[in-house]
């Protein structure tokens, strides 16, 4: 994989997201015909620094607090609009990139620019910085907080998500070294959802003492790893991958009551050299692969489609 | 009470000290964790764990146990065998969980 | 003491074992045929079967939720132990009876068995451990 630059969610949107999309369409304008006067009092009132001059439906200009100022220093406030607005006016196109008009306000400097509807070249909005700032945050907000609805479900999956089934669910949680304080506590999640999907108790039993064997293990003796539970239409297949150190005997491992626990781990009540053993008891086959210095691989595979099994 | 009728009547197999099976039993102690067993039991307590590697010798030694019982078939690594023997600490092997051990040899205790 | 055959409710098992119940007050009517005691949750993990009693010197929350894995009928704390916050907690959320007794677990047991609680499983094999 390339490490190209991380695309940020707002360079995104401004590409994305088009002029239409965060221009404001409650627009003030004036007619050529009306004097410097009448657009001092619109200005004032609207609380506007500038407007585009239409004449029918065509933007034939644009004028602004600095032709006002100008007109009011030479004494020309009776002038007509027509005669005193910029007629070389710069428009975006209602359907241009976000990221146009953001290179437009650098080029140009302007605090605005109308908006016009490319096939007929009429007036449909106005753009101003702000408009894209409040557009670009509000775009973001709604990003946010899908992202974090969708972080949340991943961590805490909602028991009652009718989309899952006997063949299609996928449960998976991260496994931290040493971390006793919540081992068990997604397991006792994962019971409850398959409970509700309604698989038979004592499947339910097999693979949550397997899970539960398989975490404590991760925690007592690897650097943390992750463990996924899901279904096809005849097993639940658990699988417990850890980023190592890996088992140097994997025979040795696999025999009751072999433990290389420290003691602490056993006054827990744990390391007493029954983990795999009992993962193997419990699942209808088991692999097992892992090598000295990597990480260590658990496949069990439960059987759904023919009773209780054990 | 001594410890060969208690092995009579729970039937259970000796894997060491055959010629220790006259001790007087005077308690009962289960525990399966180590610190437990070396600060609550008591000398000439019959020990009745799950636990077979050879750290519970020294534990059994230390606190003058009249014997070991393990349960739910769990079998002496070689290692504690050889120390057993050593120590002179009678080992025995119950295919009865725990519960039932306890429960037998309480029942013996009190009638 | 006579066995009496059939099952024993948890408020006798209270009385038997003159324990403090922590979880469960409500529960107590609930009746138990069969029990498991241990030390080792491994050990529970492979031959405690479900609606037994859980005897145990063990008081962390690992206890409560291995029970509710297997669904242990209650948990019996022994030895005088007062279980961590956490622990009442958790039995608390996942519904769990948990009661205290100042017997060790060998009394525990034994005053169980005489009223007629069997072992939940019958035997392990010779030789099925090694």
């Amino acid at each position: 994989m390339t490490q190209d630059k991380k695309i940020t969610k707002t360079q995104e949107l401004i590409y994305s997201l088009r002029v239409k999309d965060v221009m404001s369409t409650d627009i003030v304008t004036v007619s050529p015909s009306n004097t410097m006067n009448e657009l001092k009092e619109i200005l004032r009132i609207r609380r506007i620094s500038g407007t585009p001059v239409v004449e029918g439906k065509q933007l034939v200009g644009i004028v602004g607090i600095d032709d006002l100022i100008r007109c009011l220093s030479n004494g020309e406030m009776d002038a007509t609009v027509g005669e005193k607005m910029s007629k070389k006016v710069e428009t975006l196109c209602a359907d241009e990139p976000l990221a146009n008009a953001v290179n437009k306000f650098e080029q140009y400097g302007f605090g605005r620019f109308p908006v016009i509807e490319r096939n007929h070249g009429r007036l449909i909005g106005i753009l101003t910085k702000g408009d894209v700032v409040k557009g670009l945050l509000t775009r973001l907000e709604i990003a946010y907080h899908t992202e974090e609805f969708r972080y949340n479900n991943s961590i805490n999956p909602v028991f009652d998500n009718i989309a899952m089934d006997k063949t299609n669910f996928h449960f998976q949680y991260r496994v931290d070294s040493r971390d006793f304080n919540v081992a068990g506590e997604s397991i006792n999640k994962l019971k409850k959802i398959l409970s509700q999907i309604g698989f038979p108790p004592q499947i339910i039993r097999r693979v949550t003492i397997a899970a539960y064997e398989a975490e404590m293990n991760m925690i007592i003796y690897s650097y943390g790893g992750h463990i996924s539970v899901s279904a096809d239409q005849q097993h639940i297949i658990l699988e417990a991958c850890d980023a190592g150190p890996g088992i140097p005997d994997i025979e040795q491992a696999m025999r009751q009551g072999f433990s290389t626990a420290p003691v602490w781990v056993q006054e827990l009540g744990f390391g007493a050299g029954m983990g795999l053993p009992n993962i193997n008891k419990c699942a209808d086959t088991m692999e097992l692969k892992s090598e000295a210095g990597k990480g260590t691989h658990i496949k069990a595979v439960f059987n759904t489609t023919n009773g209780d099994g054990v | 009470m001594n410890l060969e009728f208690i092995v009579r009547k729970l039937e259970l197999s000796v894997r060491c000290g055959e010629d220790k099976l006259g001790r007087e039993v005077r308690g009962g102690y289960v525990g399966d964790l180590l610190s437990d067993v070396i600060g609550n039991s008591n000398e000439g307590d019959i020990w009745i764990t799950r636990q077979a590697h050879q750290n519970i010798v020294a534990v059994a030694s230390l606190k003058d146990h009249a014997g070991i019982i393990l349960v739910n078939s769990s079998e002496p690594d070689s290692d504690t065998l050889d120390k057993a023997i050593k120590e002179e600490i009678p080992i025995m092997v119950s295919e009865l969980p725990g519960f039932e051990v306890v429960g037998e040899i309480y029942k013996l205790m009190h009638t | 003491m006579k066995k009496k055959g059939g099952n024993v409710t948890l408020s006798e098992v209270k009385e038997i074992l003159d324990a403090t119940v922590f979880v469960g007050e409500e529960k107590l009517d609930m009746e138990v045929k069969t029990a498991f005691s241990a030390d080792l949750m491994s050990d529970v993990l492979a031959f405690a079967k479900e609606h037994s009693l859980l005897l145990t010197g063990l008081t962390n929350p690992q206890v409560v939720r291995t029970s509710d894995m297997l669904d242990i009928a209650a948990i019996i704390l022994v030895r005088g132990k007062t279980p961590p916050e956490e622990t009442i907690r958790l039995a608390k959320e996942l519904n769990i009876p948990l009661l205290s007794t100042r017997y060790i677990l060998f009394e525990t047991s034994g005053r169980l068995h005489a009223r007629g609680i069997v072992g939940c499983i019958e035997k392990v094999p010779l030789g099925e451990m090694t």
